[in-house]
């Protein structure tokens, strides 16, 4: 840890990973570190500010037309507006492996604070690309005397665009519609209290989502914008 | 930073923006302007049209899911997604299974061996950075040359070294000067 301390140091390997030249176990780990570290985030960030425009140095080269009809394909297909939470296929694409699963169920248990009833479900969100994303995990509701969540993002460069937000939704179980949990921020480490209402739901509970609303949250209480990230509940206790 | 107004920045946010909330007719507008750019970037890369077509699929499938987290204020939008693209091109590229010929990185070589005034002229056109060119410029030959081969085809360090028939030491040794010169000529504008 304090190798990478030396800012020296740390701006020749975010150039080195911008340019590519950080190859192998050595790019690896420097992405990890990335993740939990902003300032590296922003020398990276500076890094492609001054290097990316030579990429528009070389020839445009127009792409076949398939792969704009596999695109438009894959983005409808996950875009499908009638009960998307319903549907067995979009939740199979977002199949999250069974190591990332694993790590981060390490992470949800490594966020229980002691003093709290232990954390019963977790629902570890992956992004579209089947990356962990967010985990979110809470103890039993009855267990706790003012019921709320955990919540941690785990993603490398989670932003968020300006007059946007971002909402948490509870899928509860059968048929029913998803039921807000409020906003989340873009802090690392969340917690949410929960109204009476939901806690009651809670229970149920098959699956948790984000979607991209307008700031402030949903106009209508259900989720309008598109679902970034999404995770099935898991029972651990 | 002297960020000068620039109308397809303007226009690509304000797509990224509409991407973000769903809108699949901004979606494929923001495909229609940037696809050739992103395509070239990704295939001159992994150097295989078939490869470059699928990671260009899959970036722009990232681009819509992760529409929302483009934050205007920390990069320009082209730079935010060719990031997108680079880095997904060069972990596709160091994938143990892809292997390719050595004989791809000539185009590079050549373009940047002859003072290359055409890919300068395409950068400085492209309204992009002049100060990058001049820049780039200013380096001596081998370091350009390194880091253009690095840059365009995400060569590492030991293909570098084999490629420019260099010990592995004095290629980076280029690379890692040339990048200090880079920055510090651009800081100095």
């Amino acid at each position: 840890m304090t190798r990478y301390a030396n800012p020296e140091l740390r701006d020749k390997l975010a150039a080195e990973y911008v340019l590519g030249t950080l190859a192998g176990r050595a790019r690896a780990r420097f992405q990890s570190l990335m993740r939990y570290d902003p300032a590296l985030r922003r020398t990276v960030a500076d890094w492609e500010a001054r290097l990316v425009p030579f990429a528009h140095a070389g020839k445009e080269i127009a792409p076949p037309g398939h792969v704009w009809r596999a695109i438009s394909r894959r983005v409808g297909r996950a875009q499908r507006r009638a009960g998307w939470w319903e549907s067995l296929a979009f939740w199979r694409t977002f199949a999250v492996t069974s190591a990332a699963f694993v790590v981060a169920l390490g992470v949800a248990i490594g966020m229980m604070p002691r003093p709290e009833p232990p954390i019963s479900t977790v629902a570890v969100m992956s992004d579209g690309s089947g990356k962990p994303a967010m985990v979110v995990a809470w103890p039993p509701m009855k267990a706790m005397r003012d019921p709320h969540i955990r919540v941690k993002i785990v993603q490398d460069h989670p932003t968020m665009a300006p007059s946007t937000s971002w909402e948490l939704w509870l899928l509860p179980g059968g048929k029913a519609a998803p039921v807000s949990l409020g906003q989340v921020s873009l802090d690392e480490l969340q917690v949410m209290k929960l109204p009476k209402a939901v806690t009651a739901r809670m229970q149920g509970a098959w699956g948790v989502a984000l979607s991209v609303e307008p700031a402030g949250g949903s106009p209508t209480g259900a989720p309008t914008g598109p679902i970034i990230f999404k995770g099935e509940c898991v029972k651990i206790l | 930073m002297g960020t000068s107004p620039d109308p397809l920045a303007e226009r690509l946010a304000g797509l990224l923006g509409q991407c973000a909330l769903g809108n699949q007719r901004a979606f494929a507008d923001l495909y229609t302007l940037t696809s050739a750019k992103l395509f070239g970037v990704a295939l001159r890369i992994v150097r295989r049209q078939d490869w470059a077509e699928e990671v260009l699929q899959e970036c722009y499938v990232n681009i819509w899911n992760h529409a929302g987290d483009y934050a205007a204020a920390r990069s320009a939008p082209l730079t935010w997604m060719t990031s997108i693209v680079r880095n997904r091109s060069l972990d596709w590229l160091r994938r143990p299974q892809s292997e390719t010929t050595g004989e791809e990185y000539e185009i590079a070589v050549e373009i940047w061996q002859d003072q290359a005034p055409g890919p300068m002229e395409r950068l400085v056109a492209a309204g992009e950075s002049a100060a990058l060119a001049r820049c780039l410029e200013q380096l001596e030959a081998k370091q350009r040359q390194s880091i253009a081969l690095a840059f365009f085809h995400g060569l590492s360090h030991s293909e570098l070294a084999d490629h420019m028939k260099e010990p592995l030491g004095t290629v980076k040794t280029w690379v890692r000067r040339g990048l200090e010169r880079l920055k510090g000529c651009l800081s100095g504008t």
